[in-house]
């Protein structure tokens, strides 16, 4: 029983991650149709970032933070602006090649910019926290409250402010929504500037959980189309309910399977949610 | 308070408005009557800057507003109510109607709530749970909550049964009883022309007829093709 519970525990961290992930695909593909399949490349240019600041420059880690946040969200910014928006009028295939040539591009400066060494963001979370025998270290800790909050400001921020409504208007009925006064011109920037920001914050935590290495950006960026397939797209609440099921079940999996096994049981935990339910977990029929 | 000059618009290499005249004056109800792709809908698209014009004028207010953005189109006092409803299906009926006053400070829901009490029940329902005639209700409240200074309907009658069609004529000449400036397309077409000051008959994409309402219901021509008596 603990070791289900401490499985779960693991299981909600990662799942955190997939979820900061798919809001941030979820978003953009509700509100321009685009599979923003970079997302994950620019997130590892976060992590590798807060690397460079903390490691190279000694910035402290919450400092460090804050400026990759930053930068992320002005790089989203320039890349709806530079690569998606000259695309968005045209043929979908546009976008989805603009997509592929970004992800290239981003990886090569990372690449670049940071090497092909394999980095772990350094922290002072060292401690381990232990409840009736499940095992709770300090940084998952982070981690999993980290998200939660990020979660909940999106949530508040969608649902309650103008301009949070204005983005599900966009996402929901792009004519009506110019004939309700909104720039539709603006949304997509705002749009992408917090999606970046959600997707570096998810690169910090992968950074700091695990590591960042070339290649790693992708296979996130995969878990992150698997979390909005499985929650339904463009819907927020499926992204948060299908990135803690697959991160769930991926520790579940390499908890009492085998980790070697645990992303093709993901897999088919997922082809099996969506035989059932082909709309996803919170989709629309 | 609106000149069309001239306005022509189209779909890719189609065009659907070949050249057309048209004056809304302030308080008046003109309706735009014609058969199906007559170019009715087109012309008030391209006034509300979903489509853009290819040449021509539209002037509002004696200011040019041709070809300028949708939003700064509403911020000039212009909203619709468009065909089909469009209601923003997965969000609450108050949520619809606050996005109905994006464009402007504060949103004054009850006053609207209490024009159309049957928002009032529904207010915490998804729009798209409404039935098709209390989400023609939600898109007249909401294009109002713009507080625009000219109101155009495209088709509010479309795909309703009779007795919400006459609800929805009851209702526009509520609107019109206000004071509201408003521009009408409409397939019912006795409908619209009892409503209406004034009208204009499309016939393929040109302006072919214009008189008060009254003059067009007993226009041979209107009798004959549009009004089937």
């Amino acid at each position: 029983m603990t070791e289900i519970l401490q499985q779960i525990i693991n299981g909600i961290a990662i799942g955190g991650v997939y979820v900061l992930i798919a809001l941030g695909l979820t978003i953009v593909f509700g509100i321009l149709g685009i599979a923003h399949f970079a997302h994950g490349s620019v997130s590892m240019f976060g992590g590798y970032l807060t690397f460079f600041l903390v490691a190279q420059q000694g910035y402290p880690l919450i400092l460090a933070i804050l400026v990759a946040l930053v930068v992320g969200m002005v790089l989203g910014v320039l890349i709806e602006l530079l690569a998606y928006r000259p695309v968005r009028n045209a043929n979908h295939i546009n976008a989805f090649i603009v997509a592929l040539g970004l992800t290239m591009m981003v990886e090569g400066i990372n690449l670049q910019f940071f090497g092909a060494e394999q980095v772990v963001i350094p922290t002072d979370a060292g401690r381990v926290f232990s409840i009736g025998g499940v095992t709770l270290p300090e940084l998952r800790l982070y981690v999993i409250l980290a998200a939660a909050a990020l979660i909940l400001a999106m949530t508040i921020f969608v649902e309650k402010t103008k301009t949070g409504q204005a983005i599900r208007a966009v996402a929901e009925n792009r004519d009506a929504a110019i004939l309700m006064g909104i720039n539709v011109q603006m949304i997509p920037l705002i749009v992408f500037a917090i999606s970046t920001a959600l997707g570096v914050a998810a690169g910090v935590m992968v950074g700091s959980l695990f590591a960042i290495a070339p290649g790693v950006g992708e296979g996130l960026v995969v878990k992150g189309f698997a979390v909005l397939i499985l929650g339904g797209l463009g819907s927020i609440p499926g992204a948060v309910v299908g990135g803690i099921v697959l991160g769930v079940t991926e520790a579940l999996a390499a908890g009492f399977i085998s980790s070697a096994y645990k992303d093709v049981i993901a897999f088919v935990v997922m082809i099996a949610v969506l035989l059932l339910r082909p709309q996803g977990l919170m989709g629309r029929a | 308070m609106l000149e069309i000059r001239g306005l022509r618009t189209g779909y890719g290499a189609i065009e659907v408005v070949h050249g057309i005249d048209l004056d809304v004056n302030e308080g008046e109800c003109v309706a735009l009557i014609g058969a199906n792709g007559a170019g009715k809908s087109s012309t008030l698209k391209t006034i509300c800057g979903l489509l853009p014009a290819r040449d021509g004028q539209i002037r509002f207010d004696g200011h040019d507003i041709t070809n300028r953005k949708g939003h700064a189109i509403v911020q000039a006092g212009i909203t619709m109510c468009p065909e089909g409803r469009q209601v923003f299906p997965g969000m609450s009926v108050m949520q619809n109607l606050r996005l109905g006053a994006y464009a402007r400070k504060g949103a004054d829901i009850e006053e609207m709530l209490d024009m159309f009490p049957i928002l009032r029940e529904r207010a915490g329902q998804a729009a798209g749970t409404l039935s098709g005639g209390e989400q023609e209700m939600l898109a007249i409240a909401r294009a109002l909550m713009s507080r625009p200074r000219l109101c155009i309907f495209d088709e509010p009658s479309l795909g309703l049964a009779p007795k919400i069609v006459a609800e929805v004529a009851q209702t526009i000449a509520r609107i019109k009883a206000m004071g509201m400036t408003i521009l009408l397309v409409e397939q019912n077409s006795l409908m619209a022309l009892r409503l209406a000051d004034r009208a204009y008959l499309f016939e393929a994409g040109e302006i072919v007829l214009e008189g008060t309402g009254t003059e067009l219901q007993t226009h041979p021509e209107v009798v004959k093709a549009y009004l089937g008596h």
